[in-house]
């Protein structure tokens, strides 16, 4: 019998589960369970399905859907169903996953298995957006869960209460928990950014700076440390304290995601010191960087402003022109990227940059992003669980129109199936009808017992004769005869030495019958035998055709019908997937068109700006030329 | 595991990072601990704001938009999608592919039971244990002498068949009686070199679905594969 060592029992219950965190760890994880046995060949089918990967699912779900269908899946039933459950969620079917894990995750599955379950559940209903269900899956979760999942638990409670607004909460769940260290700092850095939506600003400052100060190689957590400097120093800067900011930014990596925002940072804090030459350090440092970035384009605005502050207004009007050029550069770009969005652009290149990703799983993100000019600009939107949900469903709904496609040229097979198997009927019925009319079945089996007992008849009667050979036969016959016609005649010499030698002769041939009698009984019974096999041969192609002959009407008919009803549901559903994508497909032309929206009204908001102040410099500097031309007299008249 | 990113619009005063934690950043490595959805969260948009209108405040006319959107107060152009729309967009999509899982499920059901009706049909399933001595590449299978599968494996689907799963490598239909089964393995063997073995069974096919493993299992004692076909009848 198989050994699997893919799942613990109940079996796919892990396996399953697992499909709801990272794919590729989930199957990973799944490695590590008890082994267990197949019992039903197909369910071994449906894991060879399961186990090629995310673009097997949809095979894999219709084959454990049709043998649950046949009742092929007896000895594995709850797996089957929690694998389905999974397998759902891998398809973004979380809904009806859900509904799945309620149903079967009862008192009867084990603890640590109904808690894994629930837990990944929520995070897959926390990714989607709908947090309260995912609140309430993170509530059904029993006891505590092995180290890692209880802090990845906590974790993703505390991003639920803090998306829902609930920071008091998150605070009190987090103030005080201690859990795996590269764990901790996640829980303190949401622990620090809960508190300072609460205005607790000391208290966040001590959470943030844990983090922030944290001595690491991991890239992920240097990252992280990165983020936690920024939101303290930004948060000191918002309460007007530059000097408690500027440490937290400093310790910003130069070269990290964050570093731009902390630069902009840097130069406000020294600003808001009155330093405005140092400030000028780090905004020219951003005026070196790509201008996509929002910290950057700010900078063209803060260097003149610098510039203004130290009295360099030569410098700074120089510097609003050269703002004004790369804004217009950009704005031009930022149009260019729009126009290509909104003419449905962006998803063929994604889609087509990406054909490798699997077909179906909502997990399949982006690898790589299109060489397209307006990428630049949009890898937040990207990078949003929005964006890849949306891109998940928008590819998947088109692999399931190909596969609707593919079914409905399988269709027209069907029916010409069924119509060469109605024809063919219609020439072998009226056959089968006169055989199975004729009952020669039953002729055929009394002639069989008439056989039988008649065998049993000699056996019991010892009738040697009746199973001589022909010619004894003939000769036991003739004996008979003679014996019959000696019977009548007169006893005298001549005759009753002819019945002296007709019993001599008698004898002898009695003799060579009962000799013979066994081996011919042996024989006739070993015949009876075939026959019986024969005959039982023959009732079983008897009751085939005679099934076969009642499921005809019904069959042929009922095949049509189906084959009718599915060709109905197949039109429907590719009109269906057809509006449905096209409104997927819409909609991330919106995420993406919104966003470059933004960025272009952000654009022109600073365009305005730098206009309005390099006119304000223009009339400054006119107003000064005008009074140093006016008469002294002229000067002191007060300003109007 | 997906490196958390917090959406930052930095207009002029204001930082956006928006609380979206577990946002995926394209083309990141991933890295531990897989925290995937379990990023942390990340600033709020309010809290963690710059000190630009510091600067702003002291100075009048300091630059960026201080009023953290656009001076003309025009709408934007394209509005991005609401969670209502995204949510009910979802709900539909998820609604439509259940319908097509079910319809997909319903066709297969019709092709089986049209092309392979129970009473006729044999189904040959093949599976590997362990696999430490033979590495698959293709199966021959012949009934009563003609051939009526060769099948070339993929990486994709050995490393399947060695997590457990059962490949159905053929399905057909067969008069009742007696026939015989005939597989040739194909692959790599002991010390890499090319291996190629036979198995053979003889079965009766009565009626109803009839069910045959091909089972690859490893011989440790012999160091070697083994093949066996077991007759799992109707």
């Amino acid at each position: 019998m198989r050994r699997l060592r893919a799942l613990l029992a109940p079996l796919a219950v892990i396996a399953a589960l697992a499909v709801a965190c990272p794919a590729g760890a989930a199957r990973r994880e799944s490695d590590k369970l008890p082994p267990t046995r197949v019992r039903d060949l197909n369910f071994g089918d449906v894991l060879f399905y399961y186990f090629q990967g995310p673009d097997k699912d949809l095979e894999a779900i219709t084959r454990i859907e049709a043998y649950e269908h046949w009742g092929l899946l007896s000895h594995h039933r709850p797996e089957a169903d929690l694998l389905l459950g999974s397998l759902y969620l891998d398809l973004g079917l979380h809904n009806a996953a859900g509904a799945i894990f309620a149903r079967l995750l009862t008192p009867d599955v084990p603890p640590g298995v109904r808690n894994r379950a629930w837990f990944y559940l929520a995070e897959v209903w926390y990714e989607r957006g709908y947090l309260e269900k995912a609140e309430q899956s993170l509530a059904r979760i029993e006891g505590r869960l092995p180290p890692q999942l209880e802090a990845q638990r906590t974790h993703l409670l505390s991003n639920v209460l803090i998306r829902l607004g609930r920071d008091e909460e998150a605070v009190r769940l987090l103030d005080h928990w201690q859990g795996p260290p590269d764990w901790l700092a996640y829980a303190r850095f949401n622990l620090g950014i809960a508190l300072i939506r609460e205005h607790r600003l000391a208290d966040a400052d001590r959470a943030l700076a844990a983090v922030g100060t944290l001595v690491t190689r991991d890239p992920e957590l240097a990252t992280l440390r990165d983020r936690a400097n920024l939101a303290i120093g930004y948060a000191h800067l918002q309460q007007h304290d530059a000097a408690a900011a500027r440490p937290a930014l400093e310790r910003v990596r130069l070269e990290g995601p964050y570093s731009n925002r902390a630069l902009l940072g840097m130069g406000w804090a020294d600003a808001d010191l009155g330093d405005y030459r140092d400030a000028l350090v780090p905004w020219l440092e951003l005026q070196r960087r790509s201008v996509v970035d929002a910290a950057v384009q700010e900078s063209y605005l803060a260097v003149p402003y610098a510039y203004g502050k130290l009295g360099a207004e030569k410098e700074a009007a120089s510097s609003y022109e050269n703002a004004l050029t790369s804004y217009g550069a950009e704005g031009q770009a930022l149009d260019a990227a729009i126009a290509r969005v909104e003419s449905g652009k962006l998803l063929t290149g994604m889609l087509a940059g990406n054909a490798k990703a699997g077909r179906y799983g909502w997990y399949r993100q982006l690898k790589t992003l299109p060489n397209a000019p307006e990428s630049r600009y949009l890898y937040d939107v990207f990078a949003g669980d929005d964006f890849q949900a949306g891109l998940a469903n928008y590819r998947e709904l088109g692999e399931m129109q190909r596969t609707l496609t593919e079914w409905s040229s399988s269709m027209d097979a069907f029916g010409d199936m069924i119509d060469a198997r109605q024809r063919a009927y219609a020439v072998r019925l009226p056959r089968a009808d006169r055989l199975l009319g004729s009952g020669a079945l039953d002729r055929m089996q009394r002639r069989r017992d008439e056989l039988a007992s008649r065998l049993e008849r000699i056996v019991r009667e010892h009738d040697v004769a009746a199973l001589g050979a022909p010619d004894q036969q003939a000769r036991w016959q003739r004996i008979r005869a003679i014996e019959t016609s000696l019977a009548a005649a007169p006893h005298d010499a001549k005759t009753d030495g002819l019945r002296d030698r007709l019993r001599l002769v008698k004898g002898v041939l009695y003799f060579e019958m009962d000799a013979a009698f066994n081996a011919r009984v042996w024989r006739e019974r070993r015949t009876l035998k075939d026959l019986d096999l024969a005959l039982h041969e023959a009732e079983e192609r008897w009751i085939r055709v005679e099934r076969a002959r009642r499921s005809v009407p019904t069959n042929t008919g009922e095949f049509a019908s189906r084959v009718a009803g599915l060709e109905t549901r197949i039109a429907a559903l590719q009109v269906r997937l057809a509006s449905t994508r096209a409104k997927q497909g819409d909609y991330l032309a919106q995420l993406a068109a919104g966003e470059l929206a933004e960025q272009k009204q952000r654009l022109a908001a600073y365009r305005v700006q730098a206009r309005f102040e390099l006119a304000s410099l223009y009339d400054r500097a006119a107003s000064r030329e005008d009074q140093a031309q006016t008469p002294p007299a002229a000067q002191k008249e007060p300003p109007r | 595991m997906k490196l958390s990113t917090f959406r930052a619009l930095l207009i002029g005063a204001t930082i956006l990072c928006a609380a979206l934690p577990s946002g995926a950043a394209p083309a990141v490595p991933e890295a531990a601990p897989s925290t995937a959805a379990a990023a942390p969260a990340s600033p709020a948009a309010d809290a963690a704001s710059p000190a630009g209108s510091a600067g702003t405040s002291a100075a009048g006319s300091a630059p960026g938009t201080s009023a953290a959107g656009p001076a003309g107060g025009s709408p934007p152009v394209t509005q991005s999608p609401s969670a209502a729309d995204t949510r009910a967009l979802d709900e539909e999509a998820q609604s439509l592919k259940k319908d097509v899982v079910d319809l997909n499920r319903d066709l297969y059901v019709l092709e089986e039971e049209l092309l392979y009706p129970a009473n006729t049909q044999v189904a040959v399933f093949l599976s590997m244990d362990v696999g430490s001595f033979f590495g698959l590449d293709s199966v021959e299978l012949k009934i009563d002498r003609k051939e009526v599968a060769n099948y070339l494996y993929t990486p994709r689907e050995v490393d399947a068949l060695m997590k457990g799963g059962v490949q159905k490598l053929y399905v057909g239909n067969l008069k009742t009686g007696s026939h015989e089964l005939v597989a040739f393995f194909t692959g790599k063997g002991p010390n890499d070199r090319d291996y190629k073995r036979g198995a053979s069974i003889k079965f009766d096919k009565s009626i109803g679905a009839h069910y045959l493993e091909l089972k690859i299992n490893d011989r440790q004692h012999r160091l070697q594969p083994e093949f066996e076909i077991k007759d799992w009848g109707e």
